[in-house]
Order: C-alpha cells, then sequence, then structure tokens
C-alpha cells in the first residue's frame, strides 16, 4: 500500500473515533427525549439525564485530547560531520543506498537501539528534520557491517514515509486508549465507592448485633464498562488496521537492510541485537553501577565502555541467546514482528556472496571511541551520578564489595552487641565459648521466614544455624579485607569472588565455620584462621 | 483457574469417597445408632471415647515414664540406662531409640551433654542419628511440594545428609551384632531415594544380624510400597517372603496384613467391604491369628499385629475374632490402620462399637 493511502487510512481510521463520540452522543440525547416524549417525568427522567450526562463526560473529554503527549526524545550526544566523519559518511552511504534523505542530526545514545525520528509538519504530509539516533552500546557490539544493516533499517523508515505518519497513527491510538481509560477509572471508582458503603452498612449492623451481608458490587460500574467495551472494539479494528501494515513496513525494512549489508550481516545483526540486549541489562546492573552504593562509578568512558570487556568474556553464553530468538512479538502493540520470524525470513533469502566479508568494529567508524563514551556519560548520567568518584574496574569491585559486606556486617555486629556478644568477631568467639546458647539469641534478632518462626525445639536451631553461619562469614570476610588479608577478585565471566592468601583457606574457612556452628561448638579453628594467623 | 478445578475435583472425589464409607457403615450400623452403640461397648466394659490414649499402642511402662522424665531433667545416665536394658532385643532396642529421639528432636540438653560426656558411645549414637531423621522432616514438614519453600528443602537435605552421616558412625561404633544403627538408616533410604540395589545391600546388612526384628520388616515394607520406591506387587512379595522367613511366634505374619493395608488405603475406589474378603487376605488373617496363639503372651510387639488384624476381620465380617483382638488392646490406639487418618479415635471407635453391636453378650 502507497504511503498517501496509508495516510488517507490513518486519517480515516482517526476520524472515525471522532464519529464514534458524537454517534454514541447522539445515541443518550436520543434515549432521553425518547424517554421524555413516552411520558417519563419527574424524578425518574432526571435519573435518566444525569445517567447520560456522566456517561457522555469521559466521551468528550477524549474528543477534547488536542495535543499528543509528547514523549522525551532520548538524552544523548549529538556530533557533526567535522567531529564525525566516518560515522557520518557510513550514514550517508546507507541513506544513498536506501533511497532517502540523509538525516540532518545524528545523536549517540547510551542504550543498545537505533532509531529515526522526523518532527512532521501538516499531519506528516510535509518533511521536517530528521534525527538518528544510535547507541554507543550497540555500537559496541557489532561490526560494521552489522551497524550498516541496522541503519539501513532504520532509513529503510524514512524512505517508506512510515516515520511522517507515525505520529497520526500514534495519536490515534493514544486517544483511544486514554478514552478506554477514562471509562474503566470511573468504573472502578464506583465499584469502590460501592464497595466502601456497602462495608460501612456491614459495620453498622455488625454493631447492632446482626450478620453481616456479604458485599457484592457486581453490577456496579457495569455502564461505565459497557461504554468501554465499544471502545476497546474500535481499539482493536484500529490495531489490527495499523499493526498489520506496520509490520509489513518492518519487514520491509529488513529488505533495505538485506540490500545494503548483505544477507549475513543482517541476520548476525538481528540475533546480536538479541544477545547485547540482555548483556547490556546485565552489564549495567552488575558491573556499571556496582560501585554506586559506596559511591563509586568506573574510569570516564568505561561506564557503558566496560560493556565490550564482558560481551568477549561471555561470548559462550552470549551464543545462545543469538541462537534462540524469540518467537513472540515482544507485545501484541509492538510494531515489530517476532525476532525469529525477521531473521527466519532474512536466512531464506538466496546466498548473495557477501557471507564471510571483513569488516571491523563497529566502534572503530568514531574518530575517538573512548572521548565518545566519555562524553556520552556527560550528557547521559545524572548530576549525582557524576559527582561520584571514578575508580579501576579492579579497585571498583574490592571497595564496593568491602563496603557492602561491611554494611551486612554492621547489622550481624549490632545484633551481637544487643546480646553482650560484640561487636567484634573476637568478643562473639568468647561469648559462644562461655555459653553456646547465645548463638541462637543471636539469630532470633534476624528477620525470620514464617515457617522459621513456627518452629520448635531443635526444627528452629536448624533455621537459625544456616543465619548463624551467613552471619559469622560476613565478620570474618569484613576482618579479613579491612586487614589486607582478603581481596575481591573482578571477574567478566563471573561473580566478584573472594581472593584468600592461600590456596586451601576457603576450605579451612569452611569448615572452621561449620565447627563454630555445630551443636557443641569449637571456636578454635576459626581462632586460629582468622585471630592468630 | 486450573488449580481450582483440580480443587474441586479432589473435593469432589474425597466427598465421594466419604459418602460411600458413610453408605457402607450405615449399612452395617442398622442394629444399633451411633451413641447407643458407643454405650453398650462401654457397658460391656470397653474403654470410653475420652480416656482412648490415642499416642501409644500399649499402656507406658514405669520405666519408661521415668526415662522420659529423665531427659527433661538432662539426666542422660537414667535415659542411657533405659535404653541399655532392652539388651539384644532389636525391636525394643529400636522402640526405645525412637521414644528418646523423639524427646531430643524438639529438647536435646540431655543428648548433647551425653554425647560430649561420651563422644564414642554407640547408644548416643545411634539415637543422635534418628534424631537427625526426625529433625529433618520437622523441619520439611508434612504439606506438598510445591507448600514447601525453598529454604525447608534445603534444609531438609542438608540435614537428611547428616544423618546418614551420623548413621554411619553409629555403624561404625556399634556392637557388630546389633542391627539397630542399620534400621536407622531405613527412613533415610527412603528419603534419599535409594536405589533398590543399594536398598538391597542395607537390608542385608540388617538380616545377617538378626533376620526377625519386626520393626525391620515394617519399614522396609515402607520403602517397596508404591508410595515410595516399590510397586503394590514388590510390596506384596517382600511381604510374602517375610511372613515365610518367621517361624510360629515371630509375628511377621503382620507383614502381608500390612502390604493389604497400603494397598488398599492406596488404591482410591478400592471397596474395602470386598477387597479384605479375598481369599488371599482371609488366610493372611487366619494365619496371622495362627501366629499370635503360638507367640509369648507378654511379647510387647503383639499389639502392633492386633490392631491391624482387628481392622481385617471387621471387613471380612469376623466381628467374634476382631472384638477379641479389640478386647485385648482397646484403650491405646497409637498404631496403625487407626494413626492412618486424621482422627483416629472416630475410626478406631466406628469399627470397635460396630463390632461390639454385632456380638452378642455372653451371659
Amino acid at each position: 500500500m502507497g504511503a498517501s493511502l496509508r495516510a488517507l487510512r490513518a486519517l480515516v481510521l482517526l476520524s472515525g473515533f471522532y464519529l464514534l463520540g458524537v454517534v454514541l452522543l447522539a445515541v443518550l440525547a436520543g434515549l432521553d427525549y425518547a424517554a421524555f416524549t413516552a411520558g417519563l417525568h419527574g424524578p425518574a427522567l432526571f435519573k435518566l439525564a444525569i445517567v447520560s450526562v456522566v456517561l457522555a463526560v469521559p466521551i468528550v473529554r477524549g474528543m477534547l485530547m488536542l495535543r499528543t503527549p509528547k514523549g522525551e526524545p532520548p538524552a544523548g550526544v549529538p556530533v557533526t560531520e567535522a567531529q564525525e566523519p566516518q560515522l557520518w559518511q557510513t550514514v550517508r552511504d546507507t541513506a544513498r543506498q536506501v533511497g532517502t534523505r540523509a538525516p540532518d542530526e545524528i545523536v549517540l545514545i547510551g542504550e543498545v537501539n537505533a532509531a529515526v525520528s522526523e518532527d512532521a509538519r501538516l499531519l506528516g504530509l510535509r518533511a521536517g528534520t530528521r534525527r538518528l539516533y544510535v547507541g554507543l552500546p550497540l555500537m559496541a557490539g557489532l561490526d560494521e557491517m552489522q551497524l550498516r544493516a541496522v541503519l539501513a533499517h532504520e532509513m529503510g523508515h524514512y524512505a517508506n514515509l512510515d516515520t511522517r505518519l507515525t505520529p497520526l497513527i500514534a495519536r490515534g491510538r493514544a486517544q483511544l486508549i486514554r478514552t478506554i481509560g477514562h471509562f474503566h477509572e470511573r468504573a472502578d471508582h464506583k465499584v469502590a465507592t460501592e464497595r466502601a458503603k456497602q462495608e460501612k452498612k456491614a459495620e453498622v449492623r455488625i454493631a447492632k448485633g446482626k450478620k453481616a451481608k456479604a458485599v457484592d458490587t457486581t453490577g456496579q460500574g457495569a455502564l461505565y464498562r459497557g461504554m468501554a467495551r465499544i471502545y476497546t472494539a474500535y481499539g482493536k479494528l484500529y490495531m489490527r488496521a495499523t499493526l498489520s501494515s506496520a509490520r509489513r513496513q518492518e519487514l520491509a525494512a529488513d529488505l533495505a537492510s538485506v540490500r545494503v549489508a548483505g544477507r549475513d550481516s543482517t541476520a548476525s545483526a538481528l540475533r546480536e541485537l538479541n544477545a547485547l540486549d540482555s548483556a547490556h541489562d546485565f552489564y549495567m546492573g552488575s558491573y556499571a553501577t556496582l560501585g554506586v552504593g559506596a559511591g563509586l562509578l568506573p574510569r570516564p568512558g568505561e561506564v557503558f565502555g566496560g560493556l565490550r570487556r564482558l560481551l568477549d568474556a561471555r561470548s559462550d553464553e552470549l551464543e545462545d541467546l543469538r541462537r534462540e530468538l524469540s518467537t513472540e512479538p515482544t507485545s501484541p502493540y509492538d510494531s515489530h514482528p517476532a525476532l525469529a520470524e525477521r531473521v527466519a525470513r532474512i536466512e531464506a533469502l538466496p546466498d548473495d556472496g557477501r557471507a564471510g566479508q571483513a569488516a571491523r568494529p563497529a566502534l572503530e567508524l568514531l574518530s575517538a571511541p573512548g572521548d565518545a563514551l566519555a562524553t556520552l556519560e556527560q550528557a547521559v548520567l545524572t548530576p549525582q551520578a557524576l559527582a561520584l568518584e571514578r575508580v579501576d574496574w579492579d579497585d571498583l569491585v574490592h571497595t564496593s564489595m568491602t563496603h557492602y559486606v561491611g554494611q551486612g556486617a554492621q547489622d550481624v555486629r549490632e545484633a551481637l552487641t544487643a546480646e553482650g556478644a560484640g561487636p567484634e568477631l573476637a568478643t562473639l568467639l568468647d561469648a559462644v565459648d562461655a555459653d553456646p546458647a547465645v548463638r541462637w539469641r543471636i539469630t532470633d534478632r534476624f528477620p525470620k521466614s514464617e515457617q522459621a518462626s513456627a518452629a520448635t525445639g531443635r526444627a528452629a536451631r536448624e533455621f537459625a544455624r544456616p543465619v548463624l553461619r551467613r552471619a559469622l562469614s560476613q565478620l570474618v570476610t569484613a576482618d579479613l579485607t579491612a586487614r589486607g588479608a582478603a581481596r575481591w577478585q573482578l571477574s567478566w565471566s563471573e561473580s566478584a569472588t573472594l581472593r584468600y592468601a592461600s590456596e586451601d583457606f576457603e576450605e579451612r574457612l569452611g569448615l572452621a565455620l561449620d565447627a563454630a556452628v555445630a551443636d557443641l561448638p569449637d571456636t578454635e579453628p576459626l581462632r586460629k584462621l582468622v585471630l592468630a594467623p | 483457574m486450573i488449580g481450582l478445578v483440580i480443587l474441586a475435583v479432589m473435593l469432589l472425589g474425597g466427598g465421594f469417597k466419604w459418602a460411600k464409607a458413610r453408605r457402607g457403615a450405615g449399612k452395617r450400623e442398622e442394629s444399633g445408632h451411633g451413641g447407643a452403640a458407643a454405650r453398650a461397648a462401654v457397658e460391656r466394659g470397653f474403654v470410653p471415647a475420652d480416656r482412648l490414649d490415642t499416642e501409644h499402642r500399649a499402656p507406658v511402662t514405669a520405666d519408661e515414664r521415668a526415662a522420659v522424665a529423665a531427659a527433661g531433667t538432662g539426666d542422660w545416665q537414667a535415659c542411657a540406662a533405659w535404653l541399655e536394658a532392652a539388651g539384644k532385643d532389636w525391636d525394643e532396642r529400636i522402640r526405645r531409640v525412637q521414644v528418646l529421639s523423639e524427646l531430643a528432636a524438639v529438647e536435646d540438653q540431655w543428648l548433647l551433654a551425653w554425647r560430649s560426656a561420651k563422644p564414642q558411645d554407640p547408644t548416643a549414637a545411634v539415637v543422635h542419628a534418628d534424631t537427625a531423621v526426625q529433625v529433618a522432616w520437622n523441619v520439611r514438614g508434612s504439606l506438598s511440594a510445591s507448600q514447601t519453600t525453598q529454604e525447608q528443602f534445603r534444609i531438609f537435605h542438608r540435614l537428611i545428609a547428616q544423618a546418614q552421616e551420623a548413621a554411619h558412625e553409629a555403624q561404625r561404633l556399634a556392637d557388630p551384632a546389633d542391627p539397630v544403627p542399620y534400621m536407622v538408616e531405613q527412613p533415610i533410604a527412603m528419603a534419599l531415594g535409594y536405589s533398590h540395589e543399594r536398598y538391597r545391600e542395607l537390608w542385608t546388612q540388617i538380616t545377617e544380624r538378626d533376620p526377625k526384628v519386626l520393626a525391620a520388616h515394617t519399614g522396609a515394607l515402607q520403602y517397596w510400597c508404591r508410595k515410595w520406591r516399590g510397586s503394590h506387587e514388590e510390596a506384596r512379595e517382600f511381604a510374602r517372603a517375610s511372613a515365610a522367613a518367621g517361624g510360629p511366634g515371630d509375628l511377621l505374619t503382620l507383614l502381608p496384613l500390612y502390604a493389604h493395608l497400603e494397598q488398599e488405603m492406596a488404591t482410591g475406589d478400592a471397596d474395602p467391604d470386598v477387597y479384605y474378603k479375598q481369599p488371599e487376605v482371609v488366610a493372611a488373617a487366619d494365619a496371622a491369628l495362627a501366629d499370635l496363639a503360638a507367640a509369648r503372651p507378654d511379647d510387647p510387639r503383639a499389639g502392633r499385629l492386633r490392631h491391624v488384624l482387628a481392622w481385617v476381620l471387621y471387613w471380612q465380617d469376623r466381628y467374634e475374632e476382631a472384638l477379641e483382638q479389640f478386647r485385648i488392646v482397646d484403650g491405646y490406639i497409637g498404631a496403625a490402620p487407626w494413626t492412618y487418618v486424621a482422627d483416629r479415635k472416630a475410626r478406631y471407635l466406628r469399627v470397635r462399637d460396630y463390632c461390639v453391636s454385632r456380638v452378642p453378650e455372653k451371659a
């Protein structure tokens, strides 16, 4: 379907929304009038009129929503052609191959994503400023050809004029969703008020010594829900009409990628995106922000750039993510078809002889990748984050883990002190030697599961034993790290581990902890190992 | 939603079974109605409902009461002496181990004192091992897997593994003739899911030391039941072999009756009124009666057999013989088959009072 035909359909669908509102209002007014002429008078007519007015409000409110709420554009760093000539050249090449005008701005962002936007004017009928957003984490995971494939896909949307129509379609969707929301909101509110009213009545009945009636709110808000259902039905029609073509647009854009970057680079880029997304999320949570609680960030450029180290170290794990693609669209309203379907369509194309073409890492398109990554931090991170201390990765892991274990140990020390056994490991071991039962009084001060609180006798002790062992272990770790006898070790392929002074230390420590938490405790091994090395 | 459907099906199934049981009972209770039957039983010297002991299967002796009290005051020497007094009566020894380990699973200061005073004591070691099994199950609880938390499973598995170590330690310390430390491993084998081969090895360890320990046989029967690691067929086969291995008075005729009880309980749609009247079960009951006649009159294990026998004879409509068993064991109902249901008292009274109503009073 051509762009103008799609534009027409988008307009028709949007006006359908207004038409629906007008028709519903007319029906309401018609009912009132019919009731009046049929001889309905007095309070009954008044009540009917009230009901229709109440129902009309959300309809009118939905129609009066004149402006689509604007989504915030992603924060990023705009780069000029002078700053990044190679990137611009790549983008221009790709645009030419796709057959569209190159973007007017390129903005580097901190997401695993590339996106295009166009400030469309006159409901999308005239061209506006085109912006291309490219994520540096995305570039970190792709080679140049894969990046071209992604860029070509996005610019395929320009060529198709999809970007211009998007606001129009989005506006229709937003209005529908908002109107349906209004009705549901009111229905919920009505049910809640009715429930409160009935519960109050029930309380009064109970107070008078009578049996309370069960609260029943079925039927409440039914009118609102009925109206919402009418709009939902229209919404479904709307979605079906626009989504199928949106998904066709995506597949067409994929074909543009294949023309530009070759079949294999396009398919592998899509697979890579699947893996990169999870890898980036994991990286941000477990590495980049690991030190935030301890007031630390990695060195400038590493907040986003460290991802490359993770990708190198965990390539086997990522291989699974590249292989297993989702067969479901991310949501029924997502314009992209399921990833597995897109990749399958691409891989089914005939061999274009471009398999195994050599390509450099996409980040090398930037004149100074390290600087770009560092500049991005300034644009994306909050002022609070930017104020944090910057340290090397090794120190970041050691210092922040030490900080967190220390925090955990603080709770333990408080419990120890409260039972007269604190706050140090030495004082605790002395207290255990004097009275082994002090251990269970200490663990009683920690939060417990429902089952652990219900347990009695020895079972209660067995619930407490792992808690005690963990607490002891925290104290030991805090002690060892504080005096440099153990160090947290960064690993890009696994979680951080504690490195002790000697090889067999860990095993001996395990046995010593077991002995200290046993029914007949022996604190000697722990003393020898940790306190008097 | 699916959960609700399953729940509904289960409730309907349960309700159906209950209705069927009631119908059977109703048919049988034509002669005397509820309260009247109960009054009649009491008038004829049977113990009234409120005086039934639901925890024990026989009166608790004075020395046992003293040992339990001693544990409460931390006097482990008294507990040890009571346990040692069982001598080489292995059935009595394992019973006393279990009495003490049940106490220790709740409050074990006396056991800790005992073990620190005599770390190499074989008796303390075996009580310790059996206690570990009890504690593991107390942590695990008796709810279904879906209602048991990760924490409970984690601790359960750790404790069962420790119980196994403790059992092996007890076996190492024990008198080489003593099968009890191996019997303590039987429930561990069920929890850890020993293979048939490994279980047979354990069984050989027990039977080499004494082939006729009744508690060992009933423990092994549990393993061979369908609900654990076996099947109805394997359980019946094991029970037949056990009965054949015992001489008159050894009471191993309990095993076939037990196997039938387990199978009937496990088969939801079996009508007990039909099931227990099969010739094979009638023959098993006859053999048990003959076995009891040959047994030592004061054999404390006889109660276990009499309780199951009373139940089986009742379903075989042999009310007079059933009533004879009831007369002997009446008052103490902490035994199978009554313990297999939540309201053991109701089950016991329904069966006993019905038998009373069907047997005319002798002049």
